[in-house]
């Protein structure tokens, strides 16, 4: 069925935001900490060649602990961003990160929120 | 654990830093001209406050706390002030090694990196009502 | 909670009687060849995907319920609960409106003239 497809990948796609979105906070939290690497997920697309298998709960008790942590790098920042204490965060790029997220999961749940309703409106008398 | 409810701690814990260091800052600017009592005594010696980043092996997130106050070990200013209690024999008084200055751009910065935090836990707010805005009627 | 799954288990009982009550009023000498011809077709009978459909419901339901309580004790993803409350309503939606069919099906019948 589509629209089931369509839920799973919204709530994946939610999934991943929300893990982009402790690791912002997190990048914003060590502003000043010296030595500190700002840190990042890798592209939602990425992330789901790589974790497509390891998503997958076989069982409803299941909980999966987010595998998407297995994708947060910090990568290599050198010359002028990198702060003399040795901080590579960048303030002003981790807040526009973080309302594209948001922006992101706007859009995600009203995708979903729209699909629902479409999907309930076929049942309804 | 839930993502967002991460976010929020961890920028609970920025924001603990963020207050402890402005508590330092206030310290240092309240006393930058308490100088010791008695001749030739050691004036107020300012204080630094060291940030570290730890990660919750648990949840994998990086968490910043406040890892050491330390004293700033540089030398003090010297005044020539025969008249005062903590002049030494030759009439000079050891003051405070603070520099208001500095002291009032590292408050500025602490202002910045608070608001950065609580803006973060504005948006983990916002994203979880979001969510949550998905089983209203719709 | 519970009710709720009894009365949709009680869904899968429903359509086996209507089945029986629609084909017996049915059973004159010109229909009997009619149902013969319906009863040889494979795959599963009205009944069990009825049957099933309401088993898959429960599931929901079931799980929907367990995600809840998880998140009332603070250990759940809130989006997780979220969707799995979606899902639990989509599915009973849909279990509804074809109980509803079906009791419409079953009064038209009673409602027949003979």
């Amino acid at each position: 069925m589509q629209p089931i497809q369509l839920f799973k990948l919204a709530s994946q796609q939610a999934e991943w935001l929300t893990v982009r979105h402790t690791v912002v906070a997190g990048n914003i939290a060590n502003v000043n900490t010296p030595g500190y690497a700002a840190k990042d997920v890798e592209p939602f697309q990425a992330v789901m060649e790589t974790t497509r298998t390891k998503m997958a709960a076989t069982h409803s008790r299941h909980f999966t602990d987010s595998k998407l942590r297995d994708s947060i790098r910090s990568n290599e920042i050198n010359g002028i961003a990198v702060h003399p204490s040795g901080n590579t965060v960048n303030l002003a790029n981790e807040v526009s990160k973080g309302s594209g997220i948001k922006r992101e999961y706007e859009i995600n749940t009203s995708i979903v929120k729209t699909v629902n309703r479409m999907m309930l409106a076929t049942v309804r008398k | 654990m839930d993502p967002l409810s991460l976010s929020s701690r961890i920028a609970a814990s920025g924001l603990h830093a963020q207050e402890t260091r402005l508590r330092v800052v206030s310290e240092n600017l309240a006393n930058a001209q308490s100088t010791g009592e008695t001749p030739g005594s050691d004036p107020y010696r300012r204080k630094t406050v060291s940030f570290a980043s730890y990660l919750d092996n648990a949840t994998g997130a990086s968490r910043v706390k406040v890892q050491r106050l330390g004293f700033d070990q540089s030398d003090f200013v010297v005044n020539f002030d025969p008249s005062h209690p903590a002049a030494d024999e030759k009439g000079m008084v050891k003051m405070p090694n603070v520099n208001p200055l500095i002291e009032l751009a590292d408050m500025r910065e602490t202002n910045r990196s608070y608001e950065a935090n609580l803006q973060t836990i504005k948006q983990t707010r916002e994203l979880v009502t979001l969510t949550l805005g998905l089983l209203r009627n719709n | 909670m519970n009710i709720i799954s009894q009365t949709l288990s009680a869904i899968d009982t429903t359509p086996n009687a209507t089945n029986q009550t629609e084909f017996a009023s049915l059973t004159g000498a010109t229909a009997a060849a009619g149902l013969r011809a319906v009863e040889d077709v494979q795959g599963p009978g009205f009944g069990e995907v009825m049957a099933e459909m309401a088993g898959g419901v429960v599931t929901r339901l079931n799980q929907a319920e367990y995600i809840s309580m998880k998140a009332v004790q603070g250990e759940a993803n809130t989006r997780e609960v979220v969707d799995a409350l979606m899902t639990a309503e989509q599915s009973l939606n849909t279990a509804i409106a074809i109980r509803d069919k079906i009791v419409t099906a079953y009064l038209e019948v009673t409602r027949m003239q003979i």
